[in-house]
């Protein structure tokens, strides 16, 4: 009996031997597939459709698939952090790829372990850097096949809260001339959430307003970019206390503000990708005067074009902003019907400031 | 602190608790009923979860809110029974179940979702429609108490009816004395005739409509519309309001609207100049406190009980 169980793990044993020996050969092999395009494996610490960030990243990646010639695989790991770093030992390890492209501040550390492990393969990280300096275990060979991407979202965040208070100090938003204050709602208090709103802060002071005007309040909880609910909770009580617009920083829970700006009669703006086209409720798409746009998608794209020419910086950190078209706002017809002619040019102004470094946006960093 | 005092008691904050409360209300009351008939109801984020995607999706397709709402609370009741039949004629773990509709519930919806609007995060692009907010007549013109009460939504009294309906169930009626006997033990109630399936059956479907109604609260009230796993844990925070509320219809009905002041209290207080980081650990902390009050008098009533039997 104890013969044939030993005779039965050395069988197995072999078995996975073999396997894993499999594997190894197959891998001697990458690089491209055989019709000779690069494959793209976008993995996602959370889910599609979240109308905002991974959406723009999915789409300038889709962009990329179809003009520039790349194979793209999307890998899903929904919302359960316990599953995300497996998720991404998993997405490396399978030799399906050649350039593994993932975002936001959460994925760093997993990248920087995975990046050495992994030295044949390229890695994209938007939205945060991973850490180049090889401190804190991570990046042991300086991350040198890791491109990271990282955005001056405080520049739109200027560009919103300079907004902000020339509409409400130019008494220019219908139904709200006796109000002041204005509302951001973040997701959670975390750096890259932070730079939004210390760029509006920033950007409403220039204009001339009070930093005591500006509400600031975080989604937090369970699912911080996923509760409408507790958006619209928060939103309302904004609205309750005296803002005549809220600008939510808060992936799907910011749709909660729309909601309430229906009800309270008031204003708000989008962010990250262009809300007054997601929005199905003409009255709620009434209430968005702008979205401050962080194009991911964009500067995916731009990465997968110069990956192409062989110009891609690895090891190195990109930061990419007003002046590079990554970050803006919308300005469309309805933004227009809103926003007076004075305060669109005084808008623009405000930017080619930006733009031109004459004037440096604070940061959260 | 006069800031804090100033929210507290606006009629903002109180409409806000009332809102809040609604889902754990409902749910809470859903898991009491199943838990008094001997089924533990651990699917009630599950059966929100069902209740608030089908809801907005019929309601967006058909035009309905009234349809929608229905079929929500229709498709809640079938997975409440689906529980009630995977324990009782398959002998599964009520737990094991319970936390295998949660996962079915999460992937379904998102597969519904996406397969129907090619929309990976919710229903957002459907223009659904919510269901309609009652105003009392006369009501809105007492000071204070007309601010709060005007405008919620149908549902919201609905959740606060619950209440002394659920009592008036479980101590007024047959069907609860029979409910709370199968719980207890069932050996003992099917040997004086009482049908025990039959009652736990009705039960599971009674704790699913509940749940439903919760859920069809925050896709077609809360807000209109669904979004993936937009129930965020609601269902276990109604859950622990079951057992903090020692089982009690009453006792439910304080614990879960302890939960949605606690809420609102960290919703209205994360706008005054304290750190967020603090303001969301309100509902949580509360919970600790509220849970370590309820052992501590369990014991204590423990040990008198003991010392009286004793003499």
């Amino acid at each position: 009996m104890r013969y044939r169980r030993s005779a039965a793990f050395a069988v197995v044993a072999t078995l996975a031997l073999t396997a894993c020996g499999g594997s190894g050969g197959s891998g001697e092999n990458s690089g491209s597939t055989s019709s000779g395009k690069l494959r793209i494996k976008l993995v996602i610490n959370g889910g599609l459709g979240d109308k905002s960030f991974f959406d723009s990243a999915h789409e300038g990646l889709k962009r990329a698939e179809k003009e520039l010639g790349y194979e793209l695989k999307v890998v899903e790991l929904g919302s359960d952090r316990t599953k995300w770093e497996p998720g991404f030992e998993d997405a490396a390890s399978a030799d399906d790829y050649d350039i593994l492209a993932a975002g936001t501040f959460d994925v760093t550390d997993y990248i920087g372990k995975l990046a050495p492990e992994f030295p044949d393969k390229k890695f994209w990280v938007f939205d945060a850097p991973v850490d180049y300096s090889g401190k804190n275990g991570a990046c042991s060979n300086k991350c040198e096949n890791v491109y990271s991407v990282t955005f001056k979202q405080n520049e739109g965040g200027y560009l919103a809260g300079f907004l902000a208070e020339k509409l409400v100090a130019g008494k220019a938003l219908k139904g709200t001339e006796s109000l002041k204050k204005v509302g951001v709602m973040g997701g959670v208090k975390i750096p890259v959430i932070d730079d939004f709103i210390v760029g509006f802060k920033a950007g409403f002071k220039q204009a001339g307003g009070k930093n005591s005007d500006v509400v600031v309040q975080y989604v937090g909880g369970d699912k911080p970019f996923g509760d409408p609910a507790k958006g619209k909770e928060i939103s309302t009580a904004m609205y309750g206390q005296g803002a005549a617009l809220v600008w939510p920083v808060a992936g799907l829970s910011g749709l909660g503000t729309f909601e309430s700006a229906v009800t309270a009669k008031r204003y708000a703006f989008g962010v990250d990708s262009d809300q007054y086209q997601t929005l199905a409720d003409p009255a709620q798409k009434d209430t968005v005067v702008t979205s401050i746009l962080k194009n991911v998608g964009n500067a995916l794209y731009k990465a997968a074009q110069d990956e192409k020419t062989g110009s891609l910086k690895y090891g190195a950190v990109e930061t990419v902003g007003l002046a590079q078209d990554a970050v803006g706002y919308v300005d469309d017809a309805h933004f227009e019907e809103l926003v007076p002619d004075k305060i669109r040019t005084e808008l623009e102004e405000a930017a080619d400031q930006v733009k031109s470094g004459s004037v440096t946006v604070p940061s959260a960093f | 602190m006069s800031a804090v005092l100033d929210v507290v008691l606006s009629s903002a904050f109180l409409a806000a608790v009332l809102r809040i409360a609604t889902p754990y209300l409902l749910a809470a009351f859903g898991g009491l009923v199943a838990e008094r008939a001997g089924i533990s109801n651990i699917a009630l984020e599950g059966q929100m979860l069902a209740a608030a995607c089908m809801g907005a999706l019929v309601a967006g397709y058909s035009g309905s809110v009234a349809l929608g709402a229905l079929c929500g609370v229709a498709l809640a009741v079938l997975l409440g029974l689906l529980l009630a039949a995977l324990r009782l004629e398959l002998g599964a773990d009520a737990i094991i179940a319970g936390i295998g509709l949660n996962l079915l519930a999460s992937g379904g919806t998102a597969y519904a979702v996406y397969t129907l609007l090619d929309d990976k995060g919710g229903t957002s692009g459907l223009k659904s429609g919510s269901l309609p907010t009652v105003t009392l007549p006369g009501v809105e013109s007492i000071p204070l108490v007309g601010d709060v009460l005007s405008g919620q939504n149908m549902i919201t009294w609905l959740a606060f009816l619950a209440a002394p309906l659920v009592a008036w169930l479980f101590y007024r009626t047959r069907f609860g004395f029979h409910l709370r006997a199968v719980g207890e033990t069932p050996d003992a109630a099917e040997s004086v005739g009482i049908p025990v399936r039959r009652v736990q059956y009705t039960g599971l479907a009674l704790s699913g409509a509940l749940a439903g109604a919760a859920g069809v609260f925050l896709s077609m009230g809360y807000v209109s519309f669904f979004v993936r796993d937009m129930t965020a844990g609601r269902g276990f925070i109604a859950l622990a309001a079951v057992f903090l509320g020692g089982l009690r219809p009453w006792g439910v009905f304080l614990a879960a609207l302890g939960f949605g002041a606690a809420e609102a209290l960290a919703v209205q207080l994360g706008t005054l100049d304290v750190p967020p980081q603090l303001v969301s650990t309100i509902p949580y902390a509360m919970t600790l406190v509220a849970l370590a009050l309820y052992a501590w008098r369990r014991k204590r009533r423990g040990l008198a009980g003991g010392v009286a039997a004793s003499l």
